[in-house]
């Protein structure tokens, strides 16, 4: 008796979560203004009506980016309260999915974390398509100086490009004064980079100054690879990284560099390699000038730095940089997509990029007067207006739907290439046959 | 009804009624979700508002030709192969020592005691620390007492998963030197007794009385740590990864990877059936070994 009750509820159990599985729900398009009608955006904002709006983001306590735009628009316009989802950068991916995946209506907006994520969100239906809403406002894309072009998915415009950020040079003014050398220019190859990241090295043991920091990302090698705009991380041979790597191997081995191992398991971060003087040159991201100019405020260092363009490979002209687009979407189950789209707007607007531009954040929107106002920004040094000038901008990594499956196989490769582990060749074969089996999937 | 009947159906709600807030929570969380899991073994789902495709045994099939998860299995049984001994062995020792009534016992024991419900995040960053190649004061000894080149623990394939057994062990064996303290009050002093009359030495009791009494206990601890073994995944997330490469990813790591960040979830959902089996196969051989190999008590 009992062990017949016992089954039964198995049984229910089993089909219960076995009809819950297989209901086949044909996907939706993401909805078009078409229902809303053409009033509706203007009567949300104006209207004394309290509307909320939820944006995701991530690591708020570190960067104004979302904070300013936020608050430049409920100025705008006040009876918009936002609320900002905020997680921590490494979980925010995760984090998202989770929320996406329960169907809700919030986050109303979306940051797009790594412009990648944004193809499996438009798989899975959760962006909504922003055409209508474009041609309607009569948005102007040159502004994006062909950003936006990039982010089309399936020839459809679903985000808009919030934020760029490009790779530059940063330095140490008092490190180069001490030695006398001059500072980086703004027209540097990579082989006279490393001349000069020797030339500053000195010391031994707590007092060492390394010529040069770099990361421990993959991007730290691949960036400098794709630069030219001849490769990208989804070719199907990297062949084209060898005599990067043969670069970054070399540096660390003759000691310009601290050593990959070392950086990995200490969980050892960039911002504290450079506050604390332990480089004289770091190459990295544009996102790095807020974070500087306010760490100085904050008065967690006190020396001189500068920034100038990234080296280049030669034959290409100084000026050209890799980096990521910030992109911005519309939750496509969201409750006030129309109220969503004003923000997402305003925020890709040049009106909004000033305002990023106003607190150190790099504005995806770019012209002259963007330009003079991030270099006229409190704390930026005077002499580095040059790289904020981008001639010639390419994705550090490509859009596309296999890219997340094939980064986490050629950065595993990368990990036992930079500690050693292979040598170069059967390290860039691995990458190749382990990247063409994610591809396949 | 006569009212014995009634009483008895009485005491039975009464009973029925303390446990099904429980087991209604063991449904909805664990029963019901592994069901769920066992039907997504067969199907193939990225976890969206997509359709579910039935692709029968297509995922065990592709399972046994990923180089990765052929990697992850062996990295799990290596890892189980030695932190299981080597945790039974620190746990029964200690609780061997720490079993007396000298003043101040407690306070050893707690200090034994207190890896096991340290955070794991900390516990990891300090031994990263600790191993670290060129600094960490574990190299730091070893070149002072004249190994000219240390390994690189964590950044070396060799040695990264001693460096997880290493802290395994010394996370987990508190809680086993606990259970072994409760099972050592329940050998009975005569048998020491005796022994000490016959001439035994501390060494020979150990050997020819305190293990043969454990034993019931040990083969509670080989089965708990070996469950324990095949799930491993937060120490190893927090500590290095899964890597350098391959070196550190288990089998949870891979069904972690699939199902978050390839957005697989039946492959997913396959791989942790494989799971599933290997740690009942392992549990069945360690429960009938145990018919066999106990000790009379």
């Amino acid at each position: 008796m009992k062990a017949r009750i016992l089954a039964i509820l198995s049984l229910a159990a089993v089909s219960l979560a076995g009809c819950g599985g297989q209901t086949t729900k044909a996907p939706e398009p993401g909805g078009s203004l078409a229902e809303t009608g053409t009033t509706a955006v203007d009567t949300t904002l104006a209207s004394d009506e309290k509307v909320k709006l939820t944006v995701s983001t991530w690591d708020n306590e570190s960067s104004p980016q979302f904070k300013s735009i936020a608050n430049a628009f409920m100025e705008k316009y006040p009876n918009v309260e936002i609320e900002l989802i905020d997680t921590q950068s490494a979980e925010y991916n995760n984090k998202l999915t989770v929320m996406l995946a329960g169907g809700d209506s919030d986050p109303d907006v979306i940051m797009v974390k790594d412009a990648e994520t944004q193809v499996t969100m438009k798989d899975k239906n959760q962006l909504l398509d922003l055409t209508d809403y474009i041609q309607k406002d009569s948005i102007d894309r040159s502004i994006y100086a062909g950003a936006e072009e990039q982010l089309k998915m399936d020839g459809i415009q679903y985000t808009l490009p919030f934020r760029k950020d490009w790779y530059v040079l940063y330095y140490n003014k008092d490190l180069f004064d001490q030695v006398g050398v001059e500072y980086p220019g703004d027209d540097m190859t990579w082989d006279e980079y490393e001349e000069l990241a020797r030339k500053m090295t000195s010391g031994e043991g707590s007092s060492k100054v390394y010529g040069t920091h770099h990361h421990t990302w993959m991007a730290m090698v691949s960036n400098w690879a794709v630069q030219d705009g001849k490769n990208t991380l989804m070719s199907e041979d990297y062949e084209f990284l060898k005599g990067w790597y043969e670069q970054a191997l070399r540096l660390q081995d003759d000691k310009i560099v601290q050593s990959y191992a070392n950086l990995k398991t200490g969980s050892i971060h960039y911002i504290s390699v450079f506050e604390q003087q332990q480089c004289a040159m770091m190459p990295m991201g544009s996102w790095f000038i807020s974070t500087l100019i306010q760490d100085k405020k904050d008065g967690k260092y006190d020396f001189e730095w500068g920034v100038a363009k990234l080296p280049h490979p030669d034959g290409i002209p100084a000026g050209s940089t890799m980096g990521a687009v910030t992109p911005v979407g519309i939750n496509a189950k969201s409750d006030v997509p129309d109220t969503a789209w004003e923000f997402v707007k305003f925020a890709c607007s040049q009106e909004g990029a000033l305002v990023l531009a106003q607190n150190g954040v790099f504005p995806a929107a770019t012209s002259a007067a963007i330009v003079e106002a991030l270099s006229s920004m409190e704390g930026f040094p005077e002499d580095s207006k040059g790289a904020l000038e981008v001639t010639n901008f390419v994705f550090d990594r490509p859009l596309d739907a296999k890219m997340a499956s094939v980064r986490k196989v050629i950065e595993e490769e990368h990990d036992l290439l930079m500690i050693g582990e292979v040598d170069i060749d059967t390290g860039i074969a691995n990458m190749n046959g382990r990247a063409a089996e994610a591809r396949a999937e | 009804m006569n009212s014995r009947r009634k009483k008895a159906l009485k005491t039975n709600l009464i009973g029925y009624s303390f446990i099904i807030p429980s087991f209604i929570g063991y449904v909805i969380f664990i029963f019901i979700p592994v069901c769920f899991s066992f039907l997504l073994s067969v199907m193939k789902w990225d976890g969206s508002d997509a359709p579910m495709e039935f692709v029968g045994l297509q995922n065990f099939t592709k399972l046994f030709h990923d180089s990765t998860f052929i990697i992850s299995l062996q990295n799990t049984v290596w890892y189980a192969l030695f932190t299981v001994p080597l945790t039974l062995a620190a746990a029964m020792l200690t609780a061997v020592l720490l079993n007396s009534k000298i003043k101040g016992i407690v306070a050893y024991r707690t200090v034994f005691f207190f890896p096991y419900v340290a955070s794991l995040v900390a516990v990891g960053a300090v031994w990263n620390m600790l191993f670290q190649p060129e600094f960490g004061p574990v190299n730091e000894f070893l070149k002072w007492i004249g190994i000219v080149s240390p390994p690189k623990w964590t950044a070396s394939v060799d040695w990264a998963m001693w460096v997880i057994i290493i802290v395994s062990v010394w996370k987990y064996m508190g809680y086993y030197m606990v259970v072994y303290l409760a099972a050592l009050q329940g050998i009975s002093d005569d048998l020491y007794e005796a022994a000490g009359i016959d001439g035994a030495t501390g060494l020979k009791k150990l050997w020819y009385i305190t293990i043969p009494m454990l034993t019931p206990t040990t083969f509670f601890v080989v089965i708990m740590l070996t469950i324990q073994c095949f799930k491993v995944f937060d120490l190893i997330y927090v500590m290095t990864g899964g890597g350098p490469g391959r070196a550190t990813n288990v089998l949870v790591n891979h069904i972690y990877n699939a199902a978050f960040i390839d957005f697989k979830f039946g492959y997913a959902s396959a791989s942790a059936m494989v799971l599933f089996v290997f740690v009942l196969l392992v549990t069945l051989i360690q429960l009938h070994g145990e018919r066999k190999f106990t000790d009379f008590v």
